[in-house]
């Protein structure tokens, strides 16, 4: 199958799967307890039975079920995923406004991750009875055990008394004067905290994966070959070992992406990085159901694009994938 | 050089190969002694696990360290110690002078790198060639060791290529940089028997046109038999018979190597009573594992000749042209 076909399919399951997604999180959100139209009186004061008959028209919700879903699927269609109880803006444009950092921060997490891991695997796998071994064992052990907002906690205690050099709030300085690569420059300073405490469960994984199959290829015949060949070293490792070695790492960075995208949520209430995480959590408690839809939907949809790039670029990395060969 | 009593261009005197194992310290390889002429083709058969590819992968400097060690003797590349050779010089020959092919060509070339760019790699190390010199010479290799449509070969993956084929890549791969000598480590185990006989003639071309010395590695004494003009029997890490093919075939001393060449099926022989073929012939027993081994000879246990003095004793490998290691070829020879 040719790259386009091939594209074209993923992208067609991407849809479907998308609208699975919608579905099922319409249904999920409406079987929670609690009436929006109360929490919307209550955000203006208080209501007489009257007034929530408004809301309640206003917004569709005194329409049946199914017919409230048709009318939310066919609006999500046109782009439209309606307006939010509490702000009372499009939902469209509340997320568009903080989609962008989320993204900044799981990429950056993920890039940390996936190096810092890859690395670290390599070098263990060098000597796997050696001290940096020893080190990925540790390390990755704490990184699954210790649960972010922890982690989160921890590194902001340490830098914002004991070590303070890193900021450990918001995303940019709030008195900030200078040019556009100055403001790029401040953005990644505020990125460092939130995007390695992110950063930490994921490269244990990746340190303790690229460990375990970088052993393996070491161990392989074609390995050999390229000694045989007269090969340095460094390109025995670098070129024809860790080619094949990374190929679980980019399977496992793509299952992971969901998990980042969840995690980062919670990274930011910590670090109150001005993402969809903070909004994530004030709509769940305001029961902004469009809003909360709306969050649920740019988080499959980032899943699927992740997904989508991860086949793509195994595809790239496995001539095997590639021609579909054995 | 004398052209009448040749150096050899690989000496391989004492060598002795340990590995720690859990079992503790065990002797791998006992004191191997073996010369290789230049142009020539010398057999090393024994079964699995006798030493054959520790004394191959020595010879290219290849030993894993951990956990095996060199304790003792000299590998010499004409008249250079390659033991004691440094990483960088070790690398220089490997590819270059001293090349080898692998029994699994399945899984000896990368998977995720083309046959050409293999290929060319060897070539752009060892010849200081370019990208695109290298590639046009990859494809004349390719040409060389009759892969159809070079062209196109030299940019399929592995997987793309049958196992005959892959194990000609590794032979081009192999002899890319005009080695002196290609020791090939059970080259044709994998492939099927027609495949075999081709990748036989293929090295046979190669030695006549690059006069090539080749060490061929095998257990199969059919392939000694249409390929080498000296063999050297081993049996666990040990060489137990040495001399020449023919005499090796025709009047073999120990009886090991009896087994072995016992255990060649001969096409033609009379089917049996019940119109069946006569079952093949084995060696009773298996190869003792190394850190088993006595005092005594180490076939003593699987011989069908063996008597008080082989289980005390082990015997020295001695003879004239044609050297055997046993008692009891001693006394038939008395």
């Amino acid at each position: 199958m040719g790259p386009t076909a091939y594209i074209a399919r993923r992208l067609a399951y991407g849809v479907i799967l998308l609208i699975g997604v919608l579905v099922l999180n319409f249904f999920l959100i409406h079987a929670a307890p609690g009436d929006p139209a109360e929490t919307i009186a209550g955000a203006m004061g208080g209501a007489t039975a009257r007034m929530l008959a408004d809301i309640r028209s206003a917004y569709g919700l005194d329409k049946p079920l199914l017919t409230q879903l048709a009318i939310y699927l066919g609006r999500v269609a046109h782009g439209d995923l309606g307006m939010s109880y509490y702000f009372n803006q499009p939902v469209i444009d509340l997320i568009a406004a903080r989609v962008g950092p989320t993204i900044l921060l799981v990429l950056a997490a993920q890039v940390i991750a996936i190096t810092a891991g890859v690395a670290m695997g390599v070098f263990a796998a060098r000597k796997p009875s050696g001290p940096l071994s020893a080190f990925v064992a540790v390390l990755s052990t704490v990184g699954y055990a210790a649960p972010v907002f922890w982690t989160g906690i921890m590194l902001v205690i340490l830098f914002a008394s004991i070590i303070p050099i890193f900021p450990v709030e918001g995303m940019t300085s709030a008195r900030f004067s200078g040019g556009f690569v100055a403001h790029i420059g401040d953005v990644l300073y505020h990125l460092a905290l939130p995007a390695f405490t992110l950063a930490i469960i994921f490269l244990a994984q990746y340190s303790r994966l690229s460990r375990a199959s970088m052993i393996d290829v070491l161990g392989a015949d074609y390995v050999r070959t390229a000694r045989a060949k007269g090969l340095s070293e460094t390109k025995v490792v670098f070129k024809h070992a860790l080619r094949n070695a990374v190929l679980p790492i980019i399977t496992v960075a793509g299952i992971q992406f969901g998990n980042l995208i969840s995690g980062a949520l919670l990274v930011e209430s910590v670090f109150n990085w001005p993402g969809m995480g903070r909004l994530a959590f004030d709509s769940v408690l305001r029961r902004d159901y469009p809003t909360l839809l709306g969050i649920l939907f740019f988080a499959a949809l980032m899943v699927v694009v992740a997904n989508l790039l991860t086949d793509l670029s195994y595809r790239f990395a496995d001539p095997r994938i590639r021609t579909g060969g054995r | 050089m004398n052209v009448g009593t040749p150096e050899p261009l690989l000496s391989i005197r004492g060598l002795k190969v340990e590995f720690s194992t859990r079992h503790g310290k065990v002797t791998a390889l006992d004191g191997i002694d073996l010369d290789l002429m230049p142009g020539e083709t010398l057999g090393v058969v024994g079964e699995s696990g006798c030493g054959k590819s520790i004394t191959a992968l020595a010879t290219m400097g290849l030993i894993p360290d951990p956990p095996g060690r060199i304790a003792g003797g000299h590998v010499l590349f004409d008249g250079e110690d390659i033991t004691r050779a440094d990483p960088r010089r070790l690398r220089s020959l490997r590819g270059a002078d001293i090349s080898m092919i692998f029994q699994e060509p399945m899984t000896s070339l990368n998977p995720v790198f083309t046959a050409g760019d293999q290929i060319a790699e060897a070539i752009m190390l060892h010849q200081s060639a370019g990208k695109a010199e290298a590639d046009r010479m990859a494809v004349e290799l390719l040409r060389t060791v009759g892969i159809p449509e070079p062209e196109r070969r030299s940019r399929s993956y592995p997987h793309e290529l049958s196992g005959g084929m892959r194990q000609r890549v590794m032979i081009a791969m192999a002899i890319s940089c005009r080695p002196r000598i290609l020791i090939a480590d059970e080259p044709t185990t994998a492939l099927d028997v027609t495949v075999q006989a081709q990748i036989f003639d293929l090295m046979r071309d190669i030695q006549r046109q690059f006069s090539v010395a080749i060490m061929l590695i095998t257990h199969d004494m059919g392939a000694i038999a249409e390929m080498a003009d000296r063999v050297a029997v081993m049996y666990a890490g040990r060489i137990v018979e040495k001399g020449t093919a023919d005499e090796i075939l025709d009047h073999p001393l120990h009886p090991y190597t009896r087994g072995l060449i016992g255990c060649i099926p001969v096409l033609g022989k009379e089917a049996g009573e019940e119109g069946r073929m006569p079952p093949l012939a084995e060696i009773p027993g298996i190869v003792p594992p190394l850190h088993l081994l006595g005092r005594g000879c180490a076939f003593a246990d699987r011989c069908p000749l063996a008597f008080d003095r082989c289980r005390a004793e082990s015997p020295a490998l001695e003879g004239g042209a044609h050297k055997v290691a046993c008692f009891a070829a001693e006394m038939e020879a008395a």
